[in-house]
């Protein structure tokens, strides 16, 4: 259990003993509680007192399945709020091998200076010159560091766009295969880590430092457990290694709530062409594959790796929230040239909601057409580019509506929503409105309850509970590197048992279920407590004007839950 | 009363003959219920089966409609 602090300007690494603040923390608790202690709340996001914090979870680097998320933070450029985003691929698991609890990138390295992190095998750390790699692409950067390094490396990475300090940066992760395919997408991170002068992590997968396991056997039983859950979950043992996220296109249309057309509308026409099941066929036809292992340890398989016609690979890991930005937000119904975006996107690094609806708010505005294809794969060009509009583009939908003067931006707190329209699926607006995260659906994404007819999308009853609830548990869930297709599984009493047991078993812990909530509820106030810090009040847990105001056809409803009841939305 | 039945995620797998374009089409007694529906396509309720008509998501004891053009997916909690 060690933290590595890197900084920059100084170029100094230390390692020390988690202290005792930060002890049984891990992903998004570790980096919220971190930049809250130590981030000054005010600071220039992209200046030297920013803090790049990155977490793999607390059973990350165990024999647990599915404990692949890697979480990274500091404050965002894009909101100005504390920021967590997390990605899968292989950095999580290569970090806990090597008992590395957390890495804090401090300070900023001279202007025009670019350096990579390198952690070998035995867990040693230095900086490496990385200016042979200035402005290179990621899928370059990952093969060329491959080659060097060997295969058995993982590595964090940004391409031109957090260089240029893009505020819609991503941070790709790479994966099973070697591919920076994975990404720490939202809240601009990859401009926080292109400010410190950092063009990578590099780390060895062949660690053999993890932790101790408390209770061996103890934690062998939690993990049939869980296995046991995971698989015969419908979602995560059936849907999920079948379709992947993308499975959502269908039953997000039909329900009337998929935003298209920068949000005019909630049915997207061209639907079935996008959706996942036409995605599996399309992929298996070809000769890709449409149930792929991304992530270390996985047995859920949701990824894939989508071919062009001539069965050459163009991307892997198209998601429904992909599929819905660069799809039916621009208008497109062609899953060739969503899966180029998205590639384009991972390769040039950046997040791929926030560049989809960028794209979409520059469609609404009238400076293309919707639907207009060879347009919207220049606009993501031009970001690689680095273009005066590139620029404007790779700092997400609000940049855009400020150059076109555009009213219709559908952000909060500067962030994109994602693929659930609130006007349509009230409980996910509560969540958009009041994640301390900006917009983000992975906060607290209400559409399972809807599914499972727990509650009326379109009744305000039990919206704000729903969120709230879903926003507690996912904190948590953010804290284990468990990833969100595997938590799901847990949420019975038997996985959530032995969820606690595995927990338990790890640290010598004795975690009562009641220890679950109350951990959420910490990192919410830690992140809450961030905000306010850094200006923000009640007054910006607020949807954009024209979800209140203009109808969402099919059912032609507004978002309706008042001012007073989302600022109930954290009353614990 | 007779209805038109699109299935969606991995429930048309069961069905070997199914083409998406036409659907199944099914005949259920008058008053027949969503339940009874997906029994008689013998989906059970472990697959996580969600039935969907005109945009809205409909209960187990919600009665069906005839003609409707039906939708049955399976839960999915996010993405």
């Amino acid at each position: 259990m060690k933290i590595i602090r890197v900084n920059m300007n100084k170029k100094t690494i230390h390692s020390e003993d988690v202290p005792r603040d930060y002890a049984g923390l891990g992903g998004r608790g570790l980096t919220s509680i971190i930049v809250n202690a130590e981030v000054p709340p005010k600071c220039d996001p992209l200046g030297p007192d920013n803090k790049l914090i990155i977490a793999p979870g607390l059973l990350s680097g165990t024999p647990l399945v599915n404990t692949s998320r890697i979480s990274i933070g500091a404050k965002s450029p894009l909101t100005g709020t504390i920021k967590e985003s997390n990605a899968g691929g292989t950095v999580a698991a290569a970090l806990g091998s090597l008992g590395i609890t957390a890495i804090i990138i401090e300070g900023q390295a001279p202007k025009g200076e670019l350096n990579f992190l390198r952690i070998d095998e035995k867990g040693n750390t230095s900086l490496v010159s990385a200016k042979e790699y200035k402005g290179m692409r990621t899928y370059q950067f990952v093969e060329k560091i491959l080659e060097k390094y060997g295969k058995k490396t993982s590595v964090l990475c940004i391409g031109p766009a957090g260089e240029s300090r893009l505020t819609a940066a991503s941070i790709q992760s790479s994966d099973i295969d070697g591919r920076p395919a994975r990404a720490a997408g939202r809240g601009g991170l990859g401009a926080v880590m292109g400010a410190k002068g950092l063009k990578a992590v590099v780390i060895d997968q062949r660690g053999k430092n993890a932790d101790p396991i408390a209770d061996p056997e103890a934690f062998k039983e939690a993990t049939k457990g869980i296995v046991k859950a995971i698989k015969e979950n419908p979602m995560s043992g059936h849907v999920m290694p079948s379709l992947g996220t993308a499975g959502l296109v269908a039953p997000v249309n039909a329900m009337g709530a998929f935003p298209c057309y920068n949000s005019r509308k909630g049915v997207f026409e061209g639907w079935e062409k996008i959706s996942g099941e036409a995605m599996t066929e399309l992929i298996k036809k070809r000769g890709g594959n449409p149930s792929h292992m991304g992530c270390s340890q996985c047995i859920v398989h949701c990824s894939n790796v989508f071919v062009d016609k001539d069965g050459k690979y163009v991307t892997s890991g198209l998601e429904y929230e992909t599929i819905w930005a660069t799809g039916g937000m621009c208008g497109i119904d062609d899953l060739d040239t969503i899966a180029r975006l998205d590639n384009l996107c991972d390769d040039i690094g950046v997040d791929t909601m926030s560049t989809g609806v960028a794209i979409a708010v520059a469609m609404d505005a009238g400076y293309k057409k919707f639907g207009d294809k060879a347009a919207a794969i220049e606009m993501v060009e031009e970001i690689g580019k680095g273009t005066k509009f590139g620029k404007i583009l790779g700092n997400g939908p609000a940049a855009v509506g400020k150059h076109f003067n555009h009213k219709r931006v559908p952000v909060v707190k500067g962030q994109s929503v994602a693929a659930y329209d609130p006007r349509a699926m009230l409980g996910n607006g509560v969540t958009f409105a009041t994640s301390p995260m900006g917009a983000d659906h992975t906060a607290g994404n209400v559409v399972g309850d809807y599914l499972e007819q727990k509650l009326n999308p379109l009744k305000e009853e039990g919206q704000v509970e729903a969120s709230r609830n879903l926003q507690i548990g996912i904190a948590f869930a953010d804290c284990t590197g468990m990833c969100f297709m595997a938590f799901v599984a847990l949420t019975t009493p038997e996985g959530g048992g032995a969820l606690l047991k595995a927990i338990n078993a790890r640290f010598g812990t004795k975690l009562a279920p009641e220890d679950v909530p109350a951990l959420g509820i910490r990192v919410l106030k830690a992140e809450r407590d961030f905000n306010r810090k850094a200006g923000f009040t009640n007054k910006d847990d607020r949807l954009p004007r024209f979800y209140y105001e203009e109808p969402l056809p099919p059912h032609n409803t507004v978002f309706t839950i008042s001012d007073e009841k989302i600022d109930s939305t954290f009353d614990f | 009363m007779k209805m038109s039945v699109k299935l969606f995620g991995t429930l048309r797998e069961r069905f070997p003959d199914y083409r998406h374009q036409q659907g199944i089409e099914v005949e259920v007694p008058d008053g027949a219920t969503t339940k009874d529906l997906l029994s008689f396509l013998k989906i059970s309720e472990s697959s996580g089966a969600v039935v969907a008509i005109e945009g809205r998501i409909l209960k187990r004891d919600d009665k069906m409609q005839h003609g409707a053009q039906v939708y049955v997916f399976q839960a999915i909690h996010g993405g």
